[in-house]
């Protein structure tokens, strides 16, 4: 018996294994953690890990950091950051600088420049990879906030971006990152005022429950969470409730003035007759 | 070279006639077909994740044909004594070696005809592009880089005592090779002296088969690799293939055979 | 010297693998000529050193001491060989090939001219009545058609000097009479055949001259009838008196 074919078995096997979860994932979401947990045991966070990673080379075209990259300094994955919507990201393009001319010469064989996805073709294509992620470890949040945020805004997708985040919430009911992106879908895309309201109270709750607490809390997310619903409430003319949010948002905020700068705006329209 | 190509043939022939390639074309067909079948969020046009799925199994089948068929041939000729009437004939040892390492690498090559035939059809049949000559490029690359393998599979079951380990030991280092002889001078920057020296030694000296991987290029359709660069990659493989096939010769020169 | 094989003082050992193990010396001192068109018998007990011979004679293990030629050239020389047809003590063939396959696959290293191949093929598969079985893939042979289709392969290029490990073994009556009608046939051509066997009847009918060995030294060598004559016996009995062997009382 040769000993490389039970060898390449394994290796057919967890490919055959995940192509496998996509199709179970497809047919009923719900008890599959049990299924992956016999399969793949701790591995399958490894997995996921690798998935996620895979997601976001595809959002670079291939041109991604490996484990190795990002062990050196100044190698970090953004496409969760993006998901936020902060664009303007500044990765200057920085000119390929070869450590030696095996690193030249392989440029020419892998993808080189920083190119990011555009349009609906390109951004649809990290989708596999991110519900792969999600069904090999239900509790890495970013997938489903990384997905949604793919499908709502880049693809116009929304049903499916809610079905996503809803499921990712089954199964990290404690997040309030899933809750602040199903808060701003209902609120941007829907117009549900009182769901998004709800939903994002909700993630408040849960984020002053788990971070409040720590020496180093997540404030950026808090700042988020606070601005959306502020924003929210401004718009639906709760103009008292947003006051109360952006107040309490320029005590986190880095930049104090800018957010002065809106309540001085809503207290106008608080002052203005109605 | 007639007589190595007589020698090719017969390994050509063995191959076809074995059923180790339609096992793993036909579970690369149901894998890819799988995968092509799952609904993901209802949309027919994501693609990119099928042509990963496709390619790796084909990269993974190129190695596992090119080095189970390559790792049985020396044994086999001895276990079954096969090699006492060849070598009876007016064969030298080197001929015996070029004519196996031929025969493994183009029946190799026919192999990757196929799969890359398959895979042309799975991403254009949802992709509607035809980039053919990309497609060549990435074959091609694929065949040399699988060269290296057989000659260095090949010196492999001459020099390891027990033949079924030289299949594991030569898949390893392939697969060790793809996966992280990119990285071997990054880890290098991290570890101490003595060790420092000792990868980067290694880096340099070891051949880069990950280089010829241009799966990422395919899947995301980049353009064309500039055809210079293909041309020394070729050369590349060809000196490394030449290294590897020479240490055989070097080894099987003078073995007794008994 | 014309002789078509000719070994001077020839030694062979094996080196043991394991440290410690003694090298074994399986032929030792041998000297030995076959002329041309002579039928030569290589006869000892087992493990005498007659395979280890032949071994050197087609350069698969080099020599200790010793040389050998075979028209004149020396065994590690593989031109040596364009001339030999070699069938060996036992070998399994390319399974998955046919006769006529690997029948073609051997005329091809002989580079013999696509016609001239395809007529041999059909001659050598009449002489060893193979020719019903030529289209199927060797592995459904029986052993005896095994043993054939080894003779076919010895003979494809037509060779000058046959060399022969235990042809009949594993042949049923009929095969080794038709091996020793080849044999003769061959001889009848001007060929010269040295073969290897156990079979010392068959050996006294068909050989012009005879050598025995005994733990790789040449025990006796000369013309069967001179031998015969000289100790007033038979073949087996002169064989048994020279190993040593004495019937139990
Ligand atoms: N590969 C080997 N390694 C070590 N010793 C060997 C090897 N091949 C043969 N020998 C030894 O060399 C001696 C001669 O063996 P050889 O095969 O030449 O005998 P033989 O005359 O052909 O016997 P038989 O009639 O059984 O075929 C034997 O003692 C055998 O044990
Ligand atoms: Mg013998």
């Amino acid at each position: 018996m040769n000993p490389v074919l039970p060898l390449a078995l394994a290796l057919a096997t967890a490919v055959a294994a995940g192509g496998r979860l996509l199709l179970w994932q497809q047919s009923g979401p719900q008890d599959s953690g049990s299924l992956l947990t016999l399969l793949l045991g701790e591995s399958r966070r490894a997995f996921a890990d690798q998935m996620f990673l895979k997601a976001d080379g595809y959002y670079h075209m291939g041109n991604y950091p490996s484990v190795f990259d990002l062990a050196l300094p100044d190698g970090k994955t953004h496409m969760a950051k993006e998901s936020e919507g902060h664009d303007q990201h500044g990765h200057s393009q920085p000119l390929p600088h070869h450590r030696d001319w095996l690193e030249a010469f392989g440029h020419h064989f892998r993808p080189t420049g920083h190119r990011h996805l555009d349009g609906i073709r390109d951004g649809r294509e990290i989708l596999p990879w991110l519900r792969l992620s999600a069904e090999l470890d239900p509790h890495r949040v970013d997938s489903y906030t990384v997905a949604a945020y793919w499908l709502r805004e880049r693809l116009n997708r929304v049903p499916d971006a809610e079905a996503f985040l809803r499921e990712g919430l089954r199964a990290n009911p404690d997040s309030y990152e899933i809750l602040f992106e199903l808060g701003r879908l209902y609120a941007e895309n829907n117009r549900d005022v009182p769901r998004a309201r709800a939903v994002l109270e909700l993630a408040i709750n849960k984020w002053i429950h788990r971070e409040a607490a720590k020496p180093a809390p997540d404030t950026p997310s808090y700042r988020l969470i606070l601005g959306q619903l502020a924003t929210l409430e401004e718009q639906a003319g709760n103009l008292d409730r947003a006051l109360a949010h952006y107040t309490r948002l320029k005590h986190f905020s880095p930049q104090p003035d800018a957010v002065q700068k809106r309540i001085d705006e809503v207290l106008t329209k608080m002052a203005r007759p109605k | 070279m007639n007589t190595v190509w007589s020698l090719a043939k017969v390994v050509v022939l063995e191959m076809v006639r074995r059923k180790d390639f339609y096992v793993l074309f036909i579970l690369t067909v149901l894998l890819t077909g799988t995968a092509g079948s799952v609904n993901l969020f209802n949309d027919r046009s994501i693609v990119r994740y099928l042509k990963e799925i496709c390619l790796l199994l084909i990269w993974l089948s190129g190695l596992i044909i090119a080095i189970t068929c390559t790792a049985r041939q020396i044994p086999a000729e001895r276990e079954h004594r096969t090699i006492f009437p060849l070598l009876a004939k007016p064969v030298t040892r080197g001929q015996f070696l070029l004519g196996k390492f031929l025969g493994c690498w183009v029946a190799t090559g026919m192999a990757l005809v196929l799969f890359y035939l398959l895979f042309g059809l799975v991403s254009g049949s949802r992709d509607h592009q035809w980039p053919v000559l990309n497609y060549l490029q990435a074959a091609w690359l694929h065949w040399m880089m699988l060269g290296i393998v057989i000659a260095f599979t090949l010196l492999g079951s001459i020099v390891f005592a027990a033949p079924s380990s030289n299949g594991t030991i030569s898949f390893a280092c392939a697969a060790g090779m793809l996966l992280l002889g990119r990285h071997l001078n990054k880890v290098a920057l991290s570890v101490a002296e003595p060790l420092q020296s000792l990868l980067y030694t290694a880096y340099f000296i070891l051949p880069h088969l990950e280089l010829f991987d241009v799966r990422e290029l395919i899947i995301h359709d980049a353009g064309l690799i500039r055809w210079d660069m293909v041309t020394l990659a070729t050369l590349y493989a060809a000196a490394y293939g030449a290294f590897f096939l020479f240490g055989a010769w070097l080894a099987f020169r003078r073995r007794p055979l008994n | 010297m014309d002789a078509t094989l000719s070994i001077e003082k020839l030694r062979v050992e094996y080196r043991s693998r394991d440290l410690g193990e003694a090298t074994k010396v399986a032929v030792d001192g041998l000297s030995l000529h076959v002329g041309q068109g002579e039928v030569f018998g290589f006869l000892g007990p087992n493990g005498a050193g007659k395979t280890s011979t032949m071994n050197v004679l087609l350069g698969f293990v080099p020599p200790a001491s010793g040389t050998a030629h075979i028209f004149g050239v020396d065994v590690i020389e593989p031109i040596a060989r364009q001339r030999i047809g070699y069938l060996p003590e036992q070998t399994y063939y390319y399974k998955f090939l046919t006769a006529e396959e690997l029948l073609r696959f051997y005329a091809g290293i002989f580079r013999i001219p696509k016609a001239e191949t395809e007529r041999r093929i059909d001659a050598v598969l009449k002489l060893v009545e193979l020719d019903h079985a030529r289209k199927r893939q060797i592995k459904t042979y029986s052993k005896g058609m095994q043993q054939r289709a080894g003779l076919a392969q010895a003979l494809i290029n037509n060779p000058d000097l046959l060399i022969l490990d235990e042809p009949t073994s594993g042949l049923d009556p009929i095969g080794r009479m038709k091996v020793r009608e080849i044999i003769q046939r061959l001889k009848g051509e001007g060929k010269t055949v040295f073969f290897s066997s156990h079979e010392l009847g068959e050996v006294e009918t068909v050989c012009d001259r005879v050598a025995i060995l005994h733990q790789g030294q040449l025990k006796t060598e000369g013309r069967v009838s001179d031998l015969v004559r000289e100790h007033s016996a038979n073949l087996e009995q002169i064989f048994l008196k020279l190993i040593g062997y004495s019937p139990q009382p």
